[in-house]
């Protein structure tokens, strides 16, 4: 049924009037069904118009006889008004459908004789919409400026009365359009009239109204004085064309307002104002009046350029909020950066939002500037102000408002509300950052927003730099709010030996997660770092990036150089601050380079301007100085305390002004100026440099501490002497005794012994390192104790590193050392047994004792020509082959090896930079010999060979001393093919590797054993 | 649709029916008022239309005060 649709519109409005609940609620579906199943079957009879007639027969007794005469005669006047009236549809009278209506009103109706009622506006109304012919008023627009003009000014009043009767509710808020229930609207209706002649009484507020302004906001009744020119009733034509097209449009109250108004409150809107007429607040939103009017505009174009305003309006509420929360809790009159005021305040103030802020509210001062100046303009009427033309004088302003508000949402607004404060500060930088760089590479285009972002950064970015240049010049890392990205243990003593690895924490903010990690920031600090961003694109404060080693290592150095001094020298402090008094901020050269930098391109006049005078009120400054100091001497106070903390205050105070008088010119002025130039470039240039040459400054000062005062490179010689064995004859005095011992099969594994030779030997050469040095033994497991070579192993030499050397040499790097030590110990050892061999002793024990060593050491051929002969010289054959293996692999390592590393080493030492440097090159040095002596777990099978070679060695020493007659032909023969076997297997390895060129340390090992071989 | 005159007479009708609506507390203002009037024309029942009228309301007064209640 095609009437059914048009049904289903209707009701759709209906239920959408009277629930308020949106299409898209599944209620409304549910009380759409309801409705359509009601209406469609339902048990009601057709309407009986008989009975309607009844009933309101009876709704007209019942009036009577409660004595509500006015009511009654209304009610029968009314209703037969209506029978007689026509419908919009249905022709004729006293139809059906009348009924109907009539029927449904009864329905619906709740106890009339109760409520409150009186007739006397529709009268009114009645009467004017008889006489008054709009379509005609209308239908004629050519003639209209010489249109019926006594009738514009009834219509208008009939408007405004209407508003009058309507609207008294918000008379005293002004702000909020109050959504009354019919009864209560009834009811204001009815007070309305008495309202409306007392609010009009006083005279003073005449006054005010004549000379000053139309109180708008009360919705009072007033007039227009405009002209009744076509295009300033636009309005009015637009409302007419509606109501003479549609019999069922009915207009809402509406409060007309001049544009001057409008603009009016657009400014104060924009300032930060949020009670306004046209402009309501609710639960943080700006939103726009609905009923408000201007004659010249329809409300619909009214409201959308409205509605763009507003949601400014709504970015400036919300920034002003921001502001106060974080200007809330410190104190109004605390600039951000000067700590010491805000230090009163139980918890720590946040100074990177603080600076942020501060800029921001430097931003509006002059936006605020901006918009009084337009509105003096308009106070003075010199020239015509147009909503257009303000918005367009304003369209800068309000991009970068767009802007400001993008990076507060991304940078602030979008941080859960527990994020701890290192990662708050780190995104707002990052995204200020990442903001900037982005409009950079837009180039020209965005000239102003990169202007506005950096000076805005400029500002930010202040307490970050404060605090890397409290900690790389003072060597403390002061962050009580804890937002810096690296933080201090406090666990972690200065003076302990875990200090440089694991003093620092560096947070990073994962850009997906937002999660911090800390990557406890280890002696490989950079690379650790470096390995952790590229893999997990972490934004650790990006413009930081390039210089973060430099200022961790600088900060770290200044620390532990700090309390190196402290420690020697308690008076270094104090120079420390004199000089400090006259050191410029890191934040203070950056701004000076960033401006030296951006007026360079500029205009170099300006420049010479201002930099004379910084140095004037510096000139000035110190000579204060010295006044204070003499002035304190005179009246006999030698306190150079005291005379610091004079010089200091002065300083702050010149730095407050600074601040305020010309550095924020300067900066703004160089945020004018910062355009084409890339904004990395600028940074590099800018800040980068500062931070390198304190970093160099720091790191050489610890280094040549370290090297001078704390002779870190003496004591690597010390490690190399003894634990590399280059002091030879001390290290041969030790070791030998041990070898002897073993050789006479003593017992050798006491510590007492070991410990007693070790300081014998150690005490005739280096008396100053015999105290550090002290062995101890370390079990091993009993599988390997079986070969003698590796009886040795458990050995192991410790020196006694002072802090703060150990840093460098540290119980890891003892480690290795010591393996080495262990592995050059067996080689020795091998050597040194077969080095003792005497040619006679297989003989001696063979044989009866020969007459002479010497007739018996040349073999004669005699000799020989015995069964036993070919066995001894077997032995001397194989013994030289053995010497030949075991000094080609004692050179090799003695001075291929350690020796020119150790050259290499020692220069690297000299060049290093800084701490970390050296460390590294320290471990790399020893991972380097670790390496070459064969030791890595990939190449053991390398090792296991030399081993058994070595073991081999030390068996056959054992057999020749026992003598020959136990060791059978075949025993030698196996040893002479497990020899073999080893050397063939070692040559082959060795001269693949060297093939490959991959080792070419090896080479002259590889050469020496394949010499060996050709010659067997 | 009407011409200018039964645009007037419309009109008046929709204000006395208003009236009516008004005295008898019906609740109905204009917007709403219009809409039944349209309904009734297309001949809808009045009694079932006031049925459902009141059974939006009530169902509307509950929702808004669970609301209340919740928030």
């Amino acid at each position: 049924m095609a009437h059914w649709n048009k049904f289903e519109k209707d009701l759709n409005k209906l239920i959408q009037y009277i629930s308020g609940v949106p299409e898209e609620d599944p209620d409304f579906q549910m009380a759409l069904q309801f409705a359509w199943s009601n209406v469609r079957f339902h048990r009601f009879l057709d309407v009986d118009s008989h009975k309607i007639t009844r009933v309101i027969d009876g709704i007209h007794e019942k009036l009577i006889i409660h004595s509500e005469l006015p009511k009654a005669v209304s009610w029968r006047r009314l209703t037969d008004e209506f029978l007689e009236l026509p419908l919009e549809t249905v022709e004729g009278t006293k139809t059906k459908e009348h009924y109907a209506i009539l029927s449904l009103l009864l329905a619906l109706s709740d106890s009339p004789s109760n409520s409150q009622y009186t007739e006397k506006a529709r009268q009114k109304e009645e009467v004017q919409h008889d006489d008054f012919d709009w379509a005609k008023y209308l239908m004629e627009g050519e003639e209209i400026d010489i249109g019926p003009y006594p009738d514009t000014p009834e219509w208008s009043e009939e408007e405004s009365e209407e508003e009058l009767q309507e609207s008294l509710s918000r008379e005293d808020s002004g702000i909020q359009v109050d959504k009354t229930s019919p009864e209560e609207q009834a009811q204001i209706k009815k007070a309305a009239p008495h309202a409306s002649s007392k609010v009009g009484e006083p005279e003073a507020r005449l006054w005010l109204e004549q000379h000053v302004v139309t109180q708008y906001w009360t919705n009072r009744a007033f007039k227009f004085s405009h002209s009744f020119h076509l295009h300033s009733n636009l309005a009015a034509v637009w409302e007419q064309h509606l109501y003479n097209t549609d019999p069922l449009y009915y207009s809402d109250e509406r409060t007309f307002v001049t544009e001057a108004q409008v603009i009016r409150e657009t400014l104060w809107l924009l300032s930060g104002v949020n009670k306004l007429f046209m402009y309501t607040l609710h639960d943080g939103k700006i939103s726009v009046r609905t009923d408000i009017m201007v004659a010249h505009l329809t409300q619909n174009c009214l409201r959308a350029v409205l509605e763009q305003i507003a949601a400014y309006g709504q970015v400036v509420f919300r920034l002003q909020k921001f502001m106060d929360e974080v200007i809330g809790y410190s104190s109004e009159s605390c600039p951000p950066g000067t700590l010491p005021m805000c230090k009163k305040f139980t918890e720590p103030p946040f100074r990177t939002y603080q600076s942020f802020v501060w800029a921001l509210h430097k931003y509006f001062v002059n936006f605020k500037e901006e918009l009084v100046s337009i509105e003096k303009c308009m106070i003075t009427k010199d020239e015509t102000v147009t909503l257009a033309a303000v918005l367009e004088k304003l369209a800068p302003r309000l991009s970068q408002l767009k802007i400001l508000h993008k990076v507060f949402s991304t940078g602030i607004a979008e941080v859960p509300p527990d994020t701890p404060n290192v990662i708050r500060a780190s995104h707002l930088l990052n995204t200020l950052y990442k903001a900037i760089i982005e409009y950079d590479s837009v180039g020209e285009a965005a000239e102003q927003t990169v202007s506005l972002l950096f000076s805005l950064w400029v500002e930010t970015v202040r307490p970050y730099l404060e605090i890397v240049d409290e900690w790389i010049v003072h060597g403390n890392l002061s962050d009580p709010a804890k937002e810096f990205i690296i933080q201090r243990n406090n666990n972690v003593p200065v003076n302990h030996r875990d200090f440089w690895h694991s003093t620092c924490t560096l947070y990073s903010v994962s850009e997906k997660t937002g999660i911090a990690e800390n990557i406890s920031d280890g002696a490989g600090s950079s690379c650790n770092i470096d390995q952790e961003s590229s893999s997990k694109q972490h934004t650790m404060v990006s413009f930081l990036k390039p210089v973060l080693k430099q200022i961790i290592m600088a900060g770290k150095s200044m620390q532990l150089l700090q309390n190196l001094e402290s420690k020697d020298n308690p008076g270094l402090l104090m120079q420390n601050a004199h000089r400090d008094a006259e050191r410029k901020s890191l934040y203070a050269l950056f701004l000076e380079s960033l401006q030296s930098r951006l007026r360079y391109r500029e205009n170099p006049e300006s420049c010479e301007h201002a930099v004379p005078e910084q140095q004037a009120t510096k000139e000035s400054l110190i000579k204060v100085q010295s006044i204070v100091a003499r002035h304190l001497e005179l009246e006999d106070v030698h306190d150079p305390l005291l005379a610091i903390n004079f010089a200091r205050l002065y300083m702050e105070q010149s730095d407050f002004h600074e601040r305020f008088s010309s550095g924020d010119v300067n900066v703004d002025r160089s945020s004018e100026s910062v355009t084409c130039q890339t904004f990395e470039l600028t940074l590099r240039s800018c800040l980068y440099p500062h931070i390198d040459k304190r970093y160099l400054e720091c790191c050489g000062k610890l280094m040549q501490t370290l090297k001078t005062d704390y002779k870190l490179v003496e004591y690597l010689q010390a490690m190399r002497n003894f634990f590399l064995l280059e002091a030879g004859e001390t290290m041969y005095d030790f070791y030998v005794a041990i070898f002897d011992k073993v050789k006479e099969k003593e017992s050798w594994q006491h510590l007492s012994f070991l410990n007693a030779r070790l300081q014998e030997a150690v005490a005739q050469h280096y008396p100053e390192d015999s105290s550090r040095l002290s062995i101890y033994l370390e079990n091993i497991d009993i599988v390997k104790k079986r070969l003698p070579v590796h009886s040795i192993d458990g050995l192991t030499l410790s020196y006694k590193v002072p802090w703060p050397v150990d840093i460098v040499i540290s119980s890891e790097c003892q480690k290795i050392y010591n393996q080495v030590f262990i592995l050059l110990l067996q080689i020795k050892w091998a050597k040194y047994s077969l080095d003792v061999l005497r040619f006679d002793e297989p003989t001696e024990a063979y044989e009866k004792p020969r007459e002479t060593l010497f007739e018996n050491s040349n073999w004669s051929f005699e000799a020989l020509k015995s069964p036993i002969r070919p066995q001894i010289h077997r032995m001397f054959l194989l013994r030289v082959k053995l010497m030949h293996f075991v000094n080609s692999l004692h050179n090799y390592i003695m001075t291929r090896i350690l020796h020119s590393t150790g050259l290499e080493f020692q220069h690297q030492i000299e060049e290093a930079k800084d701490l970390d440097q050296l460390i590294k090159i320290h471990y790399r040095y020893l991972s380097t010999i670790y390496d070459r002596c064969l030791l890595r777990e990939k190449i053991s099978f390398v090792k296991e060979a030399i081993m058994k070679v070595l073991n081999l060695v030390l068996m056959f020493a054992n057999r020749w001393q026992t003598g020959l007659g136990v060791s059978k032909i075949e025993s030698i023969e196996k040893m002479e093919s497990d020899f073999k076997n080893c050397h063939m297997f070692l040559v082959t390895v060795l001269n693949k590797a060297v093939c490959r060129g991959s080792f070419p340390h090896l080479e002259s090992l590889a050469s020496s054993l394949m010499a060996g071989m050709e010659q067997s | 649709m009407a011409n200018a005159g039964n645009l007037n007479a419309v009109r008046e009708t929709m204000d006395v029916l208003l009236e009516i609506s008004r005295l008898l507390n019906t609740g109905l203002d204009m917007e709403s008022l219009s809409i039944c009037v349209r309904l009734c024309e297309q001949g809808i029942n009045p009694e079932a239309l006031a049925s459902v009228i009141k059974e939006l309301r009530k169902a509307t007064d509950s929702l808004k005060v669970a609301e209340n209640m919740t928030g």
